[in-house]
């Protein structure tokens, strides 16, 4: 793979084949998207969604000793303010003395739109670097600048010879995709293009032969592991731990990093993805130009996807034995751990909802725990979510709705499916709660899903929200949905429009 | 002003659009725009606002027709049409507004021509244009209100001298706009006067429909909601008078005063209500004569919020706490007619105490003020400082709070930190309610 030419890399639709609307069961959907036509679909009633400038903000916002310029109207990246305490204190679990989150907005009105925004950048742009004195600067170009032409490229290139600054341009723009992850490519295009650079960059003064042999070999032990925005520090914690068992070093990138980890991220072996719709950008291009070579597999939440996560990591340093010795102690551990949940546990039933990656690995911690999974809504679908269907068992016929978001046909799904738990991306709570049901969170940075003891928290927050459900029972009671009943006599994928015919098995019979 | 803005403290016409929709019962909103922005402005206005939520349809599950480059290149006036259609069939309301977004504007969609399709359905369906490079939160709640004024309220009323209708509190953009305005409809209505507030507790659209019988709009505020009153008064022939938002005892009575007067109420009946309201205010307030003279709760206070919080707050800690303001900065994007409005806010305080007032959009200038307003300490021995300080604000000013090691109560837009269900801030209850949260934070430790 190699787009590091071009300003801004291929949406995913075109990349990945990647599908946003598509319902049926979980093997339609799979032989759907191995056949490459789930890419077209789309909805004749949409809901309002992510896209790929807010979805990089993600990234953006956790960088320490940075700051974002949002470069369109007053509204971009308002969203941060649902984050701005949140981001300061997870920074700060990374660093004590990391600084909040800090944003500027061109604030581009109706003049600019006729004629050009680029002089508010250059200002704000001039602003931010004497103000905060950042190393880093990213630059997420909206829908707006996009469409009227700004050439942000050239103004930052310009500007990088008065900041101090790395300034950082990331295309991002809402309207050229509905596949939102594609923000991912985005923002590590840019890192790419402006952070990374060659180890040999910085000459000793006094060259030092044994320090040099040192450092290579710690270089040899040392993986970049390759966070998410959704993680916690305990789910770090507990991969770090996992990886220091078989001796390996671990950087952590992207997600709170600052410019001088991604300035050393090519001092290492090995690039270690966690999230397959996360990472295949930044690591193929890892491996094309720098020739570092990469994991990108499973999910490492439920013990299966775990287990094999790390057996994949010590496979290439040779170190299968000692990752199966600690494998086998864990599961010990968990399976005596877990016993006491299995009794209040065992056949409850779940419906998952939330990025495709996450809703399957998570599914392995259910079934382990003797649940039955009933249902997924991914945010998307393609290949990346394959290889978790591995660790888990007869999921052949249970529903997979692909929708970013998208509400309403989840509402419609766990109306007909009596699920007694929804586990849910965040959003949506307020039409969630009303059907009554409990809740867990997909994920929240806050708390540890992944690994061992990833598996064990899910375990017991899973007997906690199910103990008493009184809540959202009682919001059921008193505050009705917005749908009307004819919705819920309607097949649940009624408005997704624009279907490819797989030509493998038959269509999903419940299909419009 | 047109430029940049550091950490700004609203969004978008659209963002202040859907949020003040949300505050409609059964109003529904479809947005005409990229798939973002109704999320992205959920997501701000909801932690904003003290965790307002989505309400009955909102946050995610807002209709929007989601444009992408095919519909940016070819035009998304078949898309729309689509969404409208579907949005129909699916959710149930008694009122769907079509709401725009940047896109959609840029490629000129004939919005008006799709509507024509859906003139003859059993419920309307009505169109504001909301960009956001034409106006932030606050602007968005005066393009939608004029919108509604305009295509959704009766033509045909009659007035009734009566009869009010409140504005100038935009919600979202205010966390506290549902307490507020429930206090100012209390006190109006035992002037005997019929109140809509469009959002207050209890209201339905049809105090929106009829709004038109009133004789008289009050703005409370100095600039949100005056132009909808402007096109209120053109379309339906109704008056308004702008009022800043009263907080507390002095500015509640005057407020009741001034609206009195400007209906032609009997003066005497008016009096009697405040003589009873400010009896229980201070049969509350008495209750602290205690402790505030025993250790002495008297605070310097630096106020930092939007043009109806920063005047407000600061002249009740100054007038009824007997606080010291120092430094008030209005955090909004105004024009100098809008900043004189403003500025005489500041002026004429029964305590004849006054802060330095600054208008400024940036979050970091706040700092620089404060050098202005108080001089810096240079190692001096004795060195009279700034202290004890409170700073009285948003959640952007937890940090220089922090720096400061002063107390920070968050008021004005984004309140990420505190969840506001029913408080209010406004009025007697308001007065006591900010009071309470002030000093509390003062004795959290005892």
């Amino acid at each position: 793979m190699n787009y590091i030419g071009l300003n801004s890399p291929p949406v995913r639709e075109e990349r990945l084949g990647t599908g946003i609307a598509f319902g049926g069961t979980t093997c339609e959907l799979r032989c759907a998207q191995k056949e490459g036509c789930i890419n077209r679909a789309n909805r004749a009633f949409s809901q309002t969604q992510g896209c790929q400038f807010t979805l990089s903000l993600g990234m953006l916002n956790s960088l320490r000793n940075a700051v974002t310029i949002m470069h369109g109207p007053i509204g971009c990246g308002a969203c941060s303010i649902g984050s701005v305490g949140t981001s300061q204190t997870f920074k700060r679990l990374r660093d004590p003395n990391a600084e909040g989150l800090v944003w500027l907005n061109t604030n581009l009105n109706e003049t600019d739109v006729i004629a050009g925004g680029e002089n508010k950048l250059r200002e704000a742009i001039r602003y931010a670097d004497r103000e905060f004195r950042p190393e880093v600067i990213c630059v997420p170009i909206s829908c707006v600048p996009s469409l009227i032409g700004d050439d942000v490229d050239s103004v930052l290139a310009e500007m990088q010879k008065e900041t101090a600054a790395t300034l950082i341009p990331i295309h991002c723009a809402g309207f050229k995709t509905k596949a939102m992850a594609t923000a991912y490519d985005d923002v590590y295009h840019g890192v790419l293009r402006h952070l990374v650079e060659k180890p040999d960059r910085r000459e000793d003064l006094v060259p030092d032969d044994l320090r040099d042999l040192r450092q290579k070999y710690q270089d040899s032990r040392t993986v970049n592991l390759l966070n998410v925005g959704s993680m916690s520090r305990q789910d770090e914690t507990e991969l770090e731990r996992l990886l220091k068992a078989i001796d390996l070093n671990v950087r952590w990138l992207p997600c709170y990093s600052d410019a001088e980890d991604f300035r050393q991220a090519l001092s290492s072996a090995l690039n270690v993805s966690i999230c397959g719709t996360h990472d295949d950008y930044f690591i193929e291009h890892l491996k094309t130009l720098y020739g570092i070579p990469f994991v990108i597999d499973v999910m490492p939440i439920g013990r299966r996807n775990t287990a094999r996560w790390l057996l994949q990591i010590a496979e290439h340093f040779d170190l299968q034995d000692r990752a199966q010795q600690v494998i086998d102690v864990e599961d010990r551990e968990l399976d005596a751990a877990f016993e006491q949940f299995r009794p209040a546990l065992k056949d409850k039933r779940v419906f998952l909802g939330g990025g495709e990656i996450r809703v399957v690995a998570t599914a392995e911690i259910l079934q382990d725990l003797g649940m039955k999974v009933i249902g997924f809504k991914g945010h998307h679908y393609d290949r990346f979510a394959e290889p978790l269907f591995d660790s888990l068992e007869d999921v052949d016929d249970v529903l997979f709705d692909v929708a970013t978001q998208q509400p309403f046909e989840q509402i419609n799904l766990v109306r007909r499916l009596k699920p007694d738990l929804y586990i849910g991306h965040t959003g949506g709570g307020n039409l969630s709660a009303k059907q009554g049901l409990p809740l867990l969170p997909l994920f929240g940075p806050t708390y540890n899903y992944m690994g061992y003891s990833g598996a064990f928290d899910v375990a017991r927050r899973i007997r906690r929200v199910l103990a008493n459900g009184q809540f959202n029972k009682k919001i059921a009671q008193h505050c009705p949905l917005p749908y009307r009943a004819s919705w819920y006599e309607k097949d649940p994928f009624h408005y997704i429009k624009d279907r490819q015919e797989p030509r493998g098995p038959a269509p999903h019979p419940a299909g419009d | 002003m047109n430029k940049f803005v550091d950490r700004p403290r609203f969004s978008c016409a659209l963002g202040g659009a859907l949020f003040t929709l949300r505050a409609l019962t059964r109003a529904i909103p479809i947005i005409h725009a990229s798939a973002g922005c109704g999320y992205n402005l959920y997501t701000a206005g909801n932690a904003g606002a003290g965790y307002l939520g989505g309400g009955y349809c909102g946050g995610t599950g807002w209709s929007s027709s989601n444009v992408v480059e095919r519909e940016v290149v070819f035009g998304g006036s078949d898309r729309l049409s689509e969404q409208i259609r579907s949005t129909l069939e699916l959710i149930d309301g008694d009122l769907f507004v079509v709401v725009t977004g940047c896109m959609v504007e840029m490629i000129g969609d004939d919005i008006g021509s799709v509507l024509d399709e859906f003139a003859n359905e059993d419920v309307p369906v009505i169109a504001v244009s909301t960009p956001s490079f034409k106006g932030n939160s606050c602007d968005g709640y005066d393009m939608l209100l004029g919108g509604l004024f305009s295509d959704y309220v009766r033509r045909d009323a009659e007035k009734r001298t009566d009869t009010v209708n409140l504005l100038g509190l935009v919600p979202g953009q205010d966390a506290f706009y549902k307490g507020n305005l429930t206090e100012i409809r209390r006190l109006l209505e035992r002037l005997g006067l019929r109140v809509n507030t469009f959002f207050g507790e209890g209201e339905t659209l049809e105090n929106l429909k009829n709004a038109s019988e009133a004789s008289l709009n009050i703005v409370l505020s100095d600039v949100y909601g005056v132009g909808a009153a402007g096109v209120f008064e053109k379309t339906h022939g109704t008056p308004y008078i702008s009022l800043p938002l009263p907080v507390g005892a002095v500015q509640t009575s005057q407020f009741l005063r001034e609206a009195a007067d400007a209906l032609n109420l009997p003066r005497d009946a008016v009096e009697r209500v405040i003589k009873d309201e400010e009896a229980r205010y201070y049969d509350y307030l008495e209750r602290i004569a205690d402790i505030y003279n025993d250790v002495d709760l008297q605070r310097y206070a630096v106020v930092v919020g939007d043009l109806n919080y920063a005047p407000a707050v600061s002249r009740f800690v100054a007038d009824e706490l007997g606080w010291l303001p120092r430094l008030a900065v209005v955090t909004d994007d105004l024009d100098e007619g809008e900043i004189r409005r403003v500025e005489k806010r500041f002026t004429g305080w029964e305590s004849d105490v006054s802060p330095l007032v600054r208008f400024d959009t940036d979050t970091s200038s706040v700092r620089r003020y404060l050098q202005e307003a108080w001089r810096p300490g240079n190692n001096e021995r004795y060195y009279d400082s700034l202290s004890p300080l409170f700073l009285i604000g948003s959640v952007f000013e937890r940090d220089l709070a922090a720096s400061l090691g002063v107390p920070l109560l968050t008021v004005s837009f984004p309140v990420t930190n505190r969840i506001v269900l029913n408080q209010s801030y406004a009025g007697y209850k308001g007065g006591l309610g900010l009071t309470s949260d002030l000093l509390s934070t003062l004795i959290a430790g005892r």
